[in-house]
């Protein structure tokens, strides 16, 4: 063959070569944006870091327990309280500033943001007497209309503001005459935990000022039997549990509180060894009428240890129904619990190890452990 | 004595013939293992506790086990510039504490303790212990540890540590 008639042949076989002895093509140039949120899902958490070891700097991180991906993140401040609007649509951060970052002017403010896009949407500025403290439910809480925002103030004398939300100003602050925390119930009442075992419930007018307030009877001993702050919400109210087991639930859907007969977790001869202990000590699935509770064994002064297992009970029969040992399954205590609402309902456990696991709560399986989910992971919310 | 030294013969050599040097050392080993590493178990409640840096020398105020921290929440001021009675330099101390009752074993009494906060800078970040003997929720602030007592500082409200200074004998 000649060469003049071999080049056309080889042609195509060179320039493939000379391909191939280039590389591959280039990645095409990339364009950049923000990822949008996929869909909102039941299994998700929002899972409060208070970042105690730079407390200033507090956020609030979204997971997704189906693919175990960090979806985003909510920055929260200096020690604040945070909660979720009744649509599940609002994310609201109660918090502190500092006008130089660790001092400066102090403000205490409330943060709205759209939980659809993780965006601060509007904020309402507080006086400076917002509480400081360990994340509940009632630090700050939205009435069930969504047309109250309460806010917890303690200075230490004991008081809340109550907020609109959707105009974005502070209507009133009510005198709690010592009793603390806002439990919101129906669309203008708030109730306050109190020293001598009693709920103070104040009822609001349609301007957000009082207009009538009542005392309970005590409903626990403070002295022999403290209950957690940290209540659990059920059908029709929140259960509170004491430092040695007991549940006590409490209607909240009339005008006063109505308290249903007292059940313990523990038997006779737990009881005062295993005990209830967590920063939030509790969740219920309410269809289910399941309550998760992370217990250990201790004695007075444990009540914020983390849970060695979680225990599982029926809370239309009072009944323990089932005892999870957690450590078996690589996780250290457990400080969170939180449950979904859904039909395959999943229970979320953060640990004292700041990791947050995945459980299937009907069967304790643990599906995933996500490591170092914060510093200090205290509290979680269902969306 | 004859017989006590015959008896204690024949027990040394029934333990020789059961052991060997190896095992013996190795035993000990495990022993001496398990001594050291006892004071470096994790001091770990409310899982805050960072042990690993706590001495863990109950008399020393850096230990989260020295008795005065007996309900005590926070970083321990001893090991951020300050005493277990006195604020790092630079912070403000709060005016106002949470109260707790804690026994000495040094000398056999009750101490009530007052829980000040040192305030007006970040997190210290070291020595975080947390006990909560007698500790109440925060419906009785003046036993709860839980609140930041910078709350009343102002501009200075932010929390930095937390000491424990002894207000007197309690009374039984």
């Amino acid at each position: 063959m000649r060469l003049a008639d071999a080049l056309p042949a080889a042609l195509p076989c060179l320039l493939l070569a000379a391909r191939v002895l280039a590389g591959p093509p280039p990645l095409p140039a990339e364009h950049l944006t923000v990822e949008p949120l996929p869909p909102k899902s039941p299994h998700w958490v929002y899972v409060f870091d208070e970042a105690f070891d730079n407390e200033i700097d507090a956020r609030v991180q979204l997971f997704d327990g189906d693919s175990f991906r960090r979806l985003g993140q909510i920055d929260a401040g200096f020690d604040p309280s945070v909660n979720i609007s009744p649509d599940g649509a609002t994310t609201v951060v109660a918090t502190t500033y500092f006008a130089r970052g660790s001092r400066g002017t102090r403000t205490d403010v409330v943060e709205f943001t759209d939980n659809r896009t993780l965006a601060v949407t509007h904020e309402i500025v507080l006086p400076t007497k917002r509480a400081q403290t360990v994340p509940t439910l009632f630090n700050v809480a939205y009435s069930s209309d969504a047309h109250f925002l309460y806010a917890s103030y303690v200075t230490p004398a004991a008081s809340f503001g109550v907020l609109d939300p959707a105009r974005g100003t502070v209507l009133a602050e009510i005198d709690t005459a010592g009793c603390v925390l806002v439990i919101p119930s129906g669309p203008n009442r708030v109730s306050s935990l109190c020293e001598s075992g009693r709920l103070l419930t104040v009822t609001l007018d349609a301007q957000g000022h009082e207009a009538s307030r009542a005392m309970s009877e005590p409903f626990f001993d403070p002295d022999k039997d403290p209950v957690f702050v940290q209540g659990i919400p059920t059908s029709r109210g929140y259960a509170f549990l004491s430092f040695l087991g007991d549940v006590h639930e409490i209607d909240f859907s009339g005008p006063q509180p109505q308290f249903a007969p007292v059940w313990s977790m523990v038997s006779a001869s737990e009881r005062g060894q295993w005990r209830p202990g967590a920063e939030q000590v509790g969740a219920i699935h309410r269809t289910l009428g399941r309550l998760y509770v992370p217990m250990h064994r201790g004695g007075e002064g444990s009540h914020k240890d983390g849970g060695t297992e979680i225990w599982v009970f029926d809370t239309a029969h009072h009944q323990r129904v089932a005892r999870w040992g957690v450590q078996a399954q690589g996780l250290s205590r457990v400080l969170a619990v939180q449950v979904s609402q859904d039909s395959a309902p999943i229970l979320f456990a953060a640990t004292d190890s700041a990791d947050v696991a995945v459980l299937d709560a009907l069967t304790g399986h643990v599906r995933h452990v996500e490591k170092h989910l914060g510093q200090t992971p205290w509290m979680l919310l269902n969306p | 004595m004859r017989s006590f030294d015959r008896l204690f013969e024949d027990s040394t050599r029934a333990l020789a013939q059961r052991t060997s040097r190896r095992s013996l050392l190795g035993c000990l080993g495990r022993i001496l293992t398990g001594a050291a590493l006892l004071p470096l178990l994790p001091i770990n409640r409310g899982g805050r506790a960072s042990a690993d840096e706590l001495k863990a020398d109950p008399s020393t105020p850096q230990s989260c086990q020295y008795w005065k921290y007996c309900a005590i929440d926070g970083f321990l001021c001893s090991c951020c510039g300050g005493t277990s009675a006195s604020c790092p330099p630079g912070t403000v101390a709060s005016p106002i504490t949470w109260i707790g009752t804690c026994h000495n074993p040094g000398d056999g009494r009750d101490y009530i303790i007052s829980y000040n906060d040192c305030c007006g800078k970040t997190s210290c970040g070291h020595c975080d212990c947390n006990r909560n003997e007698r500790e109440k929720p925060m419906y009785r602030p003046s036993r709860n540890n839980d609140l930041n007592w910078c709350m009343a500082n102002g501009d200075n409200s932010n929390y930095h540590c937390s000491v424990s200074v002894i207000l007197g004998v309690a009374e039984k």
